[in-house]
């Protein structure tokens, strides 16, 4: 991989810009609200890419980091009051632990143990969430979380910021000599070994990362719905965030993210269409699958940057 | 005690039909198939259809259920999943999409509410002064001749013996003149037909709604890793020990913690012994 151009740089300077400012300029709280998702989304989405991605482990439980994440932030505001900037680095923590508890197992082996393992352990906690409903609220799950900032802008701009520093920070990670062996991992996990790489510790420490980005996006996410329920924890938040990796391009970290936010702007002009949002969805997945094996945003930046050098 | 060797005997059952399904065409095609929910749910939603609104007889609506999801099943593996075997996570995305999207249309077409399905067979039998629902009796025999025939068909006929070829080497086999595209459809179709099958019979005892399909699918994840992935003997002891633990579980503390056994023997089976009770390979 080559170092970030300043191709690059000027591309992403752009991007948050108008980012940044389309709220000021048309100012409506409702656009403001979409596109505070759109950032949460696209670190769920950078997140997963970074682990996944890297080293080809597909993970289909990211749901339980955010899940774990935004339960965190629930539980600390609604059974201890604490202050809700806390809920921030405890909610790192949890998902951190969270990915040990799966990863430590299934990342050792070889075949499809982790991500079978990884979607049981989300479909199992989104059940206990339903089972012990004395202590997490149940169907309803936990409400009346406090805004970590009041203005809906100001909050916007906060998330804009994690978005930002969390993809520079997974890029960094990810072009570095360590993003090289997480890549290697991918080509040929033997041969790696063999050269005396500790797989094992670099695949747990990738996860250990996305999840701490996940349970972070998590937290956020609570803190702006005011409110954490199982859903969270479901398969549709995973196969979501896969497929906004799939658009953006899987590998490129900045890909996913601008995946995520065109999809969930995409989604909320799709609001129309109600139940049938979630097969436009699977379809679009499906088409891409087959004939973007690549993703459609990174691609098409590359060409884009291709022909502006 | 009697009402624990039953009712445990029934949900491994169940367990074992979808399991086994899901070992074999991972055993022998290599296609880890996340959909294999999705075939248990349509399963219950046809025996629904057929029996709940059409007021057909059970024994022309489960045949009819089970084909209708096996036919699904074939044409999902060669449209879908054959054009994108050359990538084990294409495959796993394909086939999260289509139980997605099944999940979905049942959503759309029927609603989420609960959906009963009329008993099978109206009578309790007595075993030993437990009383047993006729449904719970069916579904276990059922499912016993079901993987009875299943062991013979693979053991003892040539297209069996096909299949075998097929799951040691598929290269191999496909140089000795077996059609091993055909033997992936036909093992699609056995596989979506259990799953279907176990859909058929559970539906007039357990809730009929378009989410049904995920837990029973981890479970059979669960079964299939405790057991050896690809090894049918293992799932059904795999299945045997986790609907055992089940009911216990569910006799000694309570029917939440139910959900735990199958994640506790999932972890403990990959900390201990990766490659599952029978597993012939190791996942290392």
């Amino acid at each position: 991989m080559t170092r970030v151009s300043l191709i690059d740089l000027a591309g992403a300077i752009v991007v948050v810009a108008v980012l940044a400012l389309t709220p000021m300029l048309l100012n409506s709280n409702y656009l403001t609200g979409v596109l505070t998702v759109c950032a949460i989304y696209a670190i769920w989405a950078a997140s997963w890419d970074f682990m996944s991605g890297l080293t080809g482990r597909e993970n289909f439980g990211h749901s339980l980091f955010i899940g774990a994440g935004a339960y965190t932030a629930g539980f600390l505001a609604t059974v201890w009051f604490a202050n809700p900037w806390y809920s921030l680095p405890a909610a790192v923590v949890i998902a951190v632990a969270f990915s040990l508890i799966v990863g430590f197992p299934t990342l050792r082996l070889r075949g499809p143990y982790f991500a079978l393992a990884m979607l049981t352990a989300s479909a199992i906690m989104q059940r206990l969430c339903l089972i012990f409903w004395e202590y997490s609220g149940g169907e309803e799950g936990l409400y009346g979380l406090e805004p970590l900032i009041l203005s809906p802008l100001h909050y916007y701009w906060f998330v804009l910021a994690v978005l930002v520093a969390a993809v520079a920070i997974l890029t960094a990670l990810a072009n570095s000599h360590w993003g090289l062996l997480l890549r290697a991992i991918r080509g040929d996990e033997a041969t790696c070994q063999a050269a005396g790489i500790n797989v094992t510790f670099y695949k747990m420490a990738s996860l250990m990362i996305s999840a701490a980005f996940a349970g972070l996006g998590g937290a956020l996410y609570a803190h702006y719905q005011l409110q954490v329920s199982p859903p969270l924890f479901s398969v549709v938040v995973s196969i979501t965030v896969i497929i906004m990796v799939y658009v953006g391009g899987i590998g490129s970290i900045y890909g996913p993210a601008m995946g995520a936010i065109l999809l969930t702007l995409l989604t909320e002009m799709l609001r129309g269409f109600g139940e049938y949002r979630l097969w436009i969805y699977t379809l679009t997945l499906m088409l891409i699958l087959f004939f973007l094996p690549n993703g459609l945003i990174a691609p098409l930046w590359r060409r884009l940057a291709e022909r502006l050098r | 005690m009697l009402q624990i060797l039953i009712y445990g005997a029934v949900s491994s059952a169940i367990y074992a039909m979808l399991a086994v399904g899901f070992t074999l065409i991972f055993g022998v095609a290599r296609i880890l198939n996340l959909a294999h929910g999705a075939f248990y749910a349509l399963g219950a939603y046809s025996a629904y259809v057929f029996t709940g609104l059409l007021h057909f007889p059970l024994f022309i609506a489960a045949p009819l259920a089970v084909l209708l999801v096996a036919g699904f099943g074939v044409l999902m593996e060669r449209f879908l999943v054959r054009p994108l075997r050359y990538s084990q996570l294409a495959v796993l995305m394909i086939t999260l999409s289509v139980s997605l999207a099944v999940e979905q249309g049942l959503f759309i077409t029927f609603g989420s509410e609960y959906r009963n399905v009329p008993s099978f067979v109206a009578d309790k039998i007595s075993i030993g002064g437990v009383d047993i629902g006729g449904q719970r009796l069916l579904a276990l025999f059922a499912g016993v001749l079901v993987l009875s025939c299943l062991w013979l068909f693979i053991q003892r006929t040539r297209l069996g013996a096909a299949i075998l070829a097929v799951s040691q080497d598929p290269e191999a086999a496909q140089y000795m003149g077996i059609p091993t595209n055909r033997i992936f459809s036909i093992v699609m179709a056995i596989s979506a037909g259990t799953a279907a099958l176990a859909g058929v019979l559970v539906s007039p005892f357990l809730t009929v709604q378009p989410g049904m399909g995920l837990l029973p699918m981890v479970k059979a994840f669960a079964i299939v890793i405790v057991g050896g992935l690809g090894s049918i003997p293992g799932s059904i002891l795999a299945a045997l020990l986790l609907g055992y633990s089940e009911t216990i579980v569910a006799y000694l503390i309570s029917s939440s913690w139910t959900e735990l056994v199958s994640l506790v023997a999932v972890v403990t089976t990959l900390m201990i012994k990766p490659s599952g009770l029978l597993g012939r390979r190791a996942a290392f």
